[in-house]
């Protein structure tokens, strides 16, 4: 199965995402689920961005916070919500929220 | 073109998952595809007519209006949650309706796509 993730929290969801496994797994990180993609706790980034996944990032919910994509981990691409769209009709045939 | 459907519960006007909730289903109906927006627990209060814009708060009112009239937006509110909250029939906003859960589950079987977001 092709599972897509949104993924709206930082400091939970990850206990949840870690016991995912799909065919094809897409993380997208919405709300505050986007400072995974920027923060960098003691130097390290995220550890969701280990997980054998594909990552985005809602571009509007990273502005939103102060970021631009520049200060986006190199694994993560941004995407618009039009994107989102693609990805859920396109990519995706479960989309799940946590 | 798709039909997505969105469950939205426990999300009072303000909240970032229901301001996300408007945002993706305006931007699948720009690109064509129908979207149902069911309304749960305190998401209800999205559907209550009469909301009024402040500055540097969230409204989404405008947004559902605008794409309901365009056609491709259904949003519903769940009847029971409304009704639990004082919310009655005549204070629904116009082009929203209420219904029970049946009117979700059969939205979910006929969609090509299911997001169901869950509470705050």
């Amino acid at each position: 199965m092709k599972l897509g993730v949104l993924m709206s929290e930082y400091r939970a969801g990850t206990d949840t995402l870690n016991r995912l496994s799909a065919e094809k797994l897409g993380v997208i990180f919405v709300g505050n689920g986007a400072y995974h993609a920027t923060v960098k706790e003691n130097g390290k980034a995220s550890p969701v961005l280990e997980k054998a996944a594909t990552f985005y990032v809602l571009a509007e919910d990273l502005e939103s916070r102060g970021y631009d994509a520049s200060a986006v981990d190199g694994r993560v691409k941004v995407v618009t919500y039009s994107d989102l769209v693609d990805l859920v009709f396109n990519d995706y045939e479960k989309i799940i929220w946590i | 073109m798709g039909k997505l459907t969105i469950g939205c519960f426990s999300s009072l006007v303000g909240s970032l998952s229901l301001d996300f909730a408007v945002k993706l289903s305006e931007a699948a109906v720009k690109k064509g595809h129908k979207v149902d927006l069911w309304l749960s627990g305190n998401a209800v209060m999205l559907s209550k007519k009469g909301q009024k814009a402040f500055r540097d708060y969230s409204y989404v009112q405008k947004t559902v209006d605008e794409l309901i009239k365009a056609g491709n937006l259904q949003v519903t509110a769940c009847e029971a949650c409304a009704e639990a909250r004082g919310y009655h029939k005549e204070d629904t906003m116009e082009g929203c309706k209420r219904f029970s859960m049946d009117w979700y589950l059969a939205s979910c079987f006929d969609a090509d796509r299911v997001l169901l977001i869950g509470g705050d």
